[in-house]
């Protein structure tokens, strides 16, 4: 079982991802699922999903799980701060798939907020390396301003 | 030179905390060998054939006597007491042990270095002009620009695992020194009609398999919107480059295969988002940076020439290393002076612990404690006093630095090869040695006139072997080390890919091949026509035929 980290802590997940099956409350259904009743329901995209294709109208949904296929396949993170950033998306921005710890902190940035960690060991070590950096020189959904407009600014 | 404050120190400090914990989780069983693989490679760590190598970062090739002194002490105390100038401008040390990698981190972050993103999918260091700051032919200083890219590219939230590795250069002389043409991104600087700087930027350049010339995609680009551009390309890259292949997963491979037209669309569509946003630079963002690489407290000193002659006339081997290795400073009485690794029977750009030493010294001596490492694998010393030339060329000569050699043949670029490098399918520093040996007549050398040889030890290209005018790259014919030789590449504004003359060499013929080659040359040439220039002209054909019916 996957374990979940939401805002820096270790949670109860109040979802279940579904292969297949309606999106119904409390479930996380692939795109084409969800579009049939996208009511209350999480959608689960792929991190290579064209976010101009899906961005407007998977902001209503409660949960935005994108799946990353490998580690280091860094789509989903342009699809992530894309979709908060130019569509606005409020809800659960969720990543999993193969996920490590250690990637977190650029996800976070990216303004994924929920994490679907493979054991509670990991989902520890997860929470530790979100914060291990104390700052970061570029703008990002979690920190619009880049550092040299915050200094500038007398921060 | 750019100074940490608190905030890049902290930054540096808290990377080597962060590599720490992940070399002990890595070393306690808890990281995967392919997961602590990319975290490695984002901290310069490569596993090689040999041994560990570490690969340490010199933001555009700039170091401070305190610096280089601290790399001699490292590899002294960790290492076998030299190291290596790559074609990046960086300094690789080849036999440090896994464990004590963050200890090598902790000592260089005491001296504002690190090794982060100097290799694996990221954005790599960027390099420049080595000249930057002191070239007669300089249009702008392009020092600053670099370091804003250094700061914006450094661990970004959303570029740091695109599918492959990204290579920026910047030029900003009327000369190319940087090879900008044959990077991811090459960005040419110059000046606008209002004196401000604008860019143009050449994208989709590089080697490696698949040689191609950068596409030009904006020109004019102002200032201030350096970095939001930057991201408007880095975001279409990551989103679309291929990810399925690593021989097709260069941003080159996306823009040919969206041709370079609709690749700027794109790129465009994507901008207008983008621009005027948070990252757009203010005029106190880029003068604070600029403030940081003022010229130093040059003397007002007179023009040497006249006495420099005097002493040229007395000394063929000084006069032959001021022609070759000295180049024009902006500042009368002074001048740039390139210290050359190319010394035969020394892998080239490999450097020692008391070379290191020797040449910060002379770097706080004859100038201001300032030292550059050039793409080409030397050391460059940018502000010696005209009169202090030939004291600095007699030292020079008794560390093996001397050699008066640059840009010419014996200047060979090459990749470490199959010695060390578990990529490479066949060796290339015995191939250097080997034409070093046969060419080593200063006359005949100079005779022979601006010639880069550059040799690669596999497809990937690190020793830039398509934009050597005579390239070498190892190839592996069923287990055999081969050698396939291309000849009109050029790395300069001009830039073109080397041709293959034809089927490849046994290591042992190469310098013959190389002989042949030349005499081509020298029958064919016109008065005064360069090598590259007398290829261009007559074509591959002749040298074809005098290889192989001499081969034959």
């Amino acid at each position: 079982m996957p374990v979940l980290v939401r805002d820096g802590q270790i949670v109860a997940d109040p979802w279940m991802r579904v292969e297949d099956g309606e999106a119904t409350r409390g479930r996380i259904a692939p795109l084409a699922a969800w579009r049939r009743a996208p009511e209350g329901g999480g959608v689960w995209v792929e991190g290579a999903a064209e976010v101009d294709e899906v961005g407007e109208e998977v902001r209503i949904a409660p949960v935005v799980a994108v799946r990353f296929p490998a580690f280091a396949d860094g789509r989903g993170l342009s699809f992530g701060a894309l979709l908060r950033s130019r569509y606005g998306y409020r809800g659960e921005l969720r990543a999993f798939g193969e996920i490590v710890p250690d990637l977190t902190e650029y996800m976070l940035r990216c303004g994924f907020d929920a994490f679907e960690l493979p054991d509670r060991r990991q989902a520890e070590v997860a929470i530790v390396c979100m914060t291990r950096m104390t700052d970061h020189y570029q703008a990002s959904v979690r920190e619009p301003l880049p550092f040299f407009r915050r200094r500038a600014a007398g921060a | 030179m750019y100074q940490y404050n608190a905030f890049d120190q902290r930054f540096v400090e808290d990377r080597v905390e962060q590599f720490r914990d992940q070399t002990r989780r890595y070393l306690a069983g808890e990281l995967a060998d392919e997961q602590f693989q990319q975290l490695r490679l984002r901290n310069g760590l490569y596993i090689q054939r040999l041994a560990p190598m570490l690969r340490i970062a010199v933001p555009y090739g700039l170091l401070t006597a305190a610096q280089l002194r601290a790399l001699a002490e490292i590899t002294r105390k960790y290492d076998k007491g030299y190291g290596h100038l790559s074609t990046r401008q960086n300094v690789q040390i080849n036999w440090p042990k896994l464990e004590v990698v963050p200890d090598i981190l902790a000592d260089l972050a005491k001296v504002q270095m690190h090794c982060i993103q100097t290799s694996g999918s990221c954005i790599r260091n960027i390099t420049t002009d080595q000249f930057a700051g002191v070239a007669a032919d300089e249009v702008v200083d392009a020092r600053p620009y670099c370091e804003i890219m250094r700061q914006w590219s450094t661990y970004h939230p959303e570029f740091d695992w695109l599918p492959r590795k990204f290579k920026i250069a910047v030029n900003a002389a009327t000369a190319d020194r940087a090879a900008t043409r044959v990077h991811d991104i090459g960005i040419e600087v110059r000046l606008g009609d209002d004196g401000k700087s604008r860019f143009d930027f050449y994208v989709g350049g590089g080697l490696g398999r698949t040689p191609v010339i950068g596409s030009l995609i904006r020109e004019g680009l102002p200032e201030q919107h350096l970095l939001t551009y930057l991201e408007a390309i880095l975001r279409v890259y990551n989103r679309y480059g291929r990810r399925d292949n690593k021989y097709k997963a260069r941003i080159k491979i996306l823009v040919r295969a969206m041709t370079p037209e609709k690749f700027r669309q794109r790129v465009d569509a994507e901008w207008q988002h983008l621009r005027d946003g948070s990252s757009t630079l203010p005029a106190e963002e880029i003068d604070r940076i600029r403030a940081c690489f003022q010229p130093p407290p040059y003397a007002d000193l007179a023009d040497e020439t006249a006495r420099l002659a005097q002493q040229r006339l007395a000394d063929a081997v000084f006069d032959i290393w001021m022609r070759n290795n000295v180049a024009a400073h902006k500042r009368p009485g002074y001048a740039i002076v390139t210290l050359s690794t190319k010394a035969t029977g020394v892998p080239p750009g490999d450097v020692t612990d008391e070379q290191m030493e020797a040449v910060a010294d002379w770097s706080e001596r004859f100038g201001f404690g300032d030292i550059r490492i050039s793409h080409e694998q030397n050391f460059v010393l940018p502000d010696v006093p005209q009169r202090d030339l030939k004291t600095l060329f007699e030292l020079a000569c008794t560390q093996l630095l001397g050699q008066a050699n640059i840009g010419l043949l014996t200047d060979m670029i090459c990749c470490p090869g199959g010695d060390f490098c578990s990529l490479a399918n066949a060796k290339s520093i015995p191939v250097a040695e080997a034409i070093q040996r046969r060419f080593d007549d200063y006359d005949y050398l100079h005779d022979l006139g601006p010639l880069d040889i550059n040799i690669s030890g596999c497809m990937n290209a690190c020793g830039h072997h398509h934009v050597g005018h005579i390239g070498i790259l190892g190839v592996d014919k069923r287990g055999e080390e081969f050698y396939q030789i291309s000849i009109g590449g050029n790395q300069a504004a001009d830039a073109s890919l080397g041709k293959i003359l034809g089927p490849s060499f046994e290591r042992a013929e190469v310098p013959d091949v190389i002989e042949n080659i030349l005499a081509v040359y020298l029958d064919r040439r016109f008065e005064g026509e360069a090598f590259l220039h007398t290829v261009r002209r007559i074509g591959v054909d002749p040298f074809k035929e005098q290889v192989y019916a001499s081969a034959g």
